[in-house]
């Protein structure tokens, strides 16, 4: 197991530098001037070309690309051109806000969405089937800043049950997570309910019965465990999705998290923030995939890694 | 101020405008907080730093942390700041300021004339990166220190704690204005390397917290030499979503609310909401810049055909909710240098076809309009490029993010681009001069690339003119050469509305956009939230 996780994590370093290559080369392509926002509408020339010098822009590619990765394998991501505050520091204030929501909506798609899935696979067809199956249709078709917009305006506007948006405790959590973990319930709900439909006919299953074990110990313990890998293939890269970046849920909520850090870096062009974002970002992904791998050995007892 | 999301705006607006009946239902009533909180910010302020501000955010942060030697009025007239008054000599190049005594910085350290000179050799010293450094180049001497030619700033002379003598390289009339400029602003001797983060100046209110791309916390400076602030606190809350802050506003939780131009209208004819709001004519032109170097666009008669082609009051009835004042020449209404006789271009398709035929093109041309993506630009872009066709101005629409569009104009890459411009302070020069002057070709804000020695002469005049009537003057003079020669298509200036509390007190909406420090204004606790 040791030796499995060590092995993946070498693996992510060649994995790394390729997002390192691709991510520099794809903002030198790129339009756009990092200067250009720091110098604003009315400029002067000189300053313009002093700033860029300084700044190293005019060097040659394979010497910044050089300097970058020296600096990022001593795990200095840079000072950010625009707000002059080091990358490490952007990131560390606001991972952990998105994580935060991250957590809570993944808590709410796992809970509601696997509940929900497991109870419709128990009677196809029955009252509670058919409202996941309504559930999961909205999930999935509205837009989610639709929803986000549609809570808001319900739940603070005229309920004044919660604040519109912003950061703290979980009061201003609720509806972002809600928003942001709507999508994740309603496949949750689809995904369990067919996976625990197979297991729930498999012989195993019809074996427990006919030892007269009690129902819920028959869908809980033996028919959900062995639906369960399917299910944790999709949290694992619905939490990966939304650790990166939940921009369209961090916009309408005004949430301080890393996706609007991101958006912003990149309409200012500040080269260090969006790459050091983008590698920083890759590293949580590689992570939360090989969590993944390991959640699947733990449900599973037929999966090991050598 | 970029929208990156026009496809969210397009559709949270139908949403909002659709729930607003039913939001519109719970009157929130006057707070019981001791804190104003706003709600206009979209973005994380870059720096509050006042040697990095470029960006409006960062602006209106620093006005409120820092003083400038001179400051404006919500109205957009030059007032005293650090300085209490000021002498210029009969040539217009040499100014003497007298400081106030006894002013202190937040931390309890004096600020003297020394600190002002400190400050700007900070601004214009290359290690400080600042973007905005060229503001202070009018002073003798700035631009060599800047270069690295010169050790100190051979222009100012520092003659006693409370008087420091300014000599300029030429006359120039508006030079108190620039000192009310954020990069101007006054900053203690020692500034730490995180100064941005831990900002320390003269100002009205103090920094008490800074969360990033949520809100910036500011506390009264009760000894403030200006009179300290009315209320405790300020907020200004972050908002990156327009709707949210419509949202946060009507649940009371926000006392001042910048309306988006696209709900403009809506806001208008609600009855009920009429009595919160108020108006007030933005220093903003929005303008297509024509590159006056390339191909057919070189023929004046072409760009005048390009004017006459496009039914710009439409444009602004249909797209801009009425909120514009068409434009016949770049000074703002609501600056001196504005001439209300002169006529705008009219909707004239025949005259646009006799003036391209007349130029040599009866067969038309093809030309580029570039624009950004904020949804109401590329609104305006497809509405006039249908105009345009219409004339046989074959038009592609180019559309990049507004700094990429930005760069490639001031590299000359651009025939047409549609893009607005607001003045850094509130004087008709911030318009002729950089949009239009030969001086500025490209970086320095004429992407028209309009080189006209006639106009350029009157513009230089009118800077050294000291004479208020007679600048006058000579500014309505160059917008008119400049309008004959349609180095732009005038489109108009924007009149923004706010929407303020009905508890808020003494908020009058600042013309330019430090020009309001929040310090008269009050919260009216007793207030029901009358007129909802």
């Amino acid at each position: 197991m040791s030796r499995f996780i060590i092995r993946r994590l070498l693996l992510a370093i060649p994995t790394l530098f390729g997002v390192l290559v691709v991510a520099f080369l794809l903002l030198y392509v790129a339009p756009g001037d990092p200067v250009e926002s720091m110098v604003g509408e009315r400029a002067d020339s000189a300053t313009i070309a002093r700033l860029r010098a300084q700044l190293h822009l005019d060097d040659p590619l394979p010497i910044r690309f050089g300097h970058y990765v020296a600096s990022v394998v001593t795990g200095d991501l840079g000072t950010s051109y625009i707000t002059n505050r080091p990358i490490t520091q952007d990131i560390r204030e606001r991972f952990p806000k998105t994580m935060e929501l991250a957590g809570a909506a993944m808590l709410l798609a796992t809970c509601l969405g696997v509940s929900l899935g497991v109870l419709s696979a128990r009677r196809p067809g029955g009252l509670a089937d058919k409202f996941a199956l309504g559930v999961a249709y909205l999930g999935i078709s509205f837009p989610v800043y639709w929803v986000g917009l549609l809570l808001i305006l319900l739940f603070a506007v005229a309920l004044h049950w919660l604040p519109p948006s912003g950061f703290g405790g979980l009061r201003f959590l609720v509806l972002p997570a809600l928003t942001l973990g709507m999508r994740s319930i309603a496949f949750q709900a689809r995904m369990t309910r067919s996976s625990m439909m197979d297991a729930l006919g498999a012989d195993y299953v019809r074996t427990a019965r006919a030892k007269g074990i009690n129902e819920w110990m028959v869908t809980l313990k033996h028919a959900l465990r062995n639906a369960l890998i399917p299910v944790i293939t999709v949290l694992g890269l619905d939490f990966g999705a939304y650790l990166t970046g939940s921009i369209l849920t961090e916009t309408i909520f005004s949430w301080p998290g890393i996706g609007r850090y991101v958006v912003n870096a990149i309409s200012r062009r500040d080269l260090p923030a969006i790459q050091g974002s983008v590698l920083f970002l890759s590293t949580v992904f590689v992570v939360v995939n090989l969590i993944t791998d390991l959640a699947y050995a733990k449900a599973d007892p037929r999966v090991s890694y050598q | 101020m970029e929208d990156r999301r026009p496809l969210l705006r397009l559709i949270t607006f139908v949403a909002v405008a659709g729930c607003m009946n039913v939001a519109s239902c719970g009157s929130p009533h006057a707070p019981s907080r001791h804190e104003l909180i706003d709600s206009r910010d979209e973005y994380d302020p870059r720096s509050l730093d006042p040697a990095l501000s470029v960006d409006v955010p960062t602006g209106r942060a620093v006005g409120y942390l820092f003083d400038g030697l001179t400051r404006f009025s919500p109205d957009a007239k030059v007032e005293p700041g650090l300085a209490e008054r000021w002498e210029v000599s009969p040539d217009g190049r040499v100014y003497t300021f007298h400081l106030h005594t006894g002013v202190k910085f937040q931390d309890g350290r004096p600020c003297t004339a020394r600190n002002v000179l400190h400050s700007w050799i900070r601004a214009l010293d290359p290690a400080t990166k600042s973007g905005a450094s060229q503001f202070l180049f009018p002073i003798a001497g700035a631009k060599e220190f800047n270069a690295g030619t010169a050790k100190t700033i051979s222009g100012v002379v520092i003659r006693d704690d409370t008087t420091l003598v300014v000599t300029l390289t030429q006359p120039l009339a508006i030079f108190p204005k620039m000192l009310a400029m954020p990069v101007a602003s006054v900053v203690p001797d020692s500034t730490p390397a995180n100064f941005g983060e831990h900002p320390i100046g003269t100002g009205p209110w103090r920094l008490v917290e800074w969360k990033h791309d949520d809100y910036l916390l500011f506390a009264r400076n009760p000894t403030y030499f200006g009179g300290a602030p009315k209320v405790d606190s300020l907020r200004a809350r972050i908002i990156a979503e327009p709707s949210t802050a419509v949202a946060e506003y009507e649940s009371g939780n926000v006392d001042i609310l910048e309306i988006p131009a696209s709900e403009a209208e809506e806001w208008v004819n609600d009855e009920s909401r009429k009595p919160q709001l108020m108006s007030t004519p933005a220093l903003e032109l929005v303008y297509v810049g024509i590159n006056t170097t390339r191909g057919p666009l070189a023929d004046p008669r072409v760009r005048q055909a390009i004017n006459y082609a496009v039914d710009v009051g439409k444009i602004i009835e249909r797209l801009v909710g009425g909120r514009g004042t068409r434009a016949a020449g770049v000074v703002p209404p609501a600056l001196a240098g504005y001439d209300s006789t002169r006529k705008p271009y009219t909707y004239d398709p025949a005259k646009a076809r006799a003036l391209l035929a007349a130029a040599g093109h009866p067969n038309g041309i093809d030309i580029e309009l570039w624009t950004s993506s904020t949804p109401l630009y590329l609104r305006i872009a497809e509405t006039m490029q249908a105009y345009l066709n219409a004339v046989g101005i074959r038009t592609k629409i180019v559309q990049r993010e507004a700094a990429a569009a930005r760069a490639a104009a001031r590299k000359g890459q651009t025939d047409l681009i549609l893009k607005d411009w607001y003045a850094d302070y509130p004087d008709a020069e911030d318009f002729l001069y950089p949009l239009l002057h030969s001086d500025n070709r490209g970086a320095g804000g004429n992407i028209s690339f309009y080189s006209n020695p006639a106009f350029d002469s009157v513009v230089t005049a009118s800077r050294r003119e000291l004479d208020d009537a007679k600048r006058t003057a000579l500014y309505q003079r160059a917008d008119s050469i400049a309008f004959a020669d349609a180095p732009m298509l005038f489109l108009y200036f924007y009149d923004e509305l706010y929407a303020v509390q009905p508890w808020i007190r003494g908020f009058t909406p600042p013309v330019i956009f430090n020009g309001q420090r929040w310090i008269g204004v009050t919260i009216d606790t007793a207030s029901k939230g009358g007129g909802r």
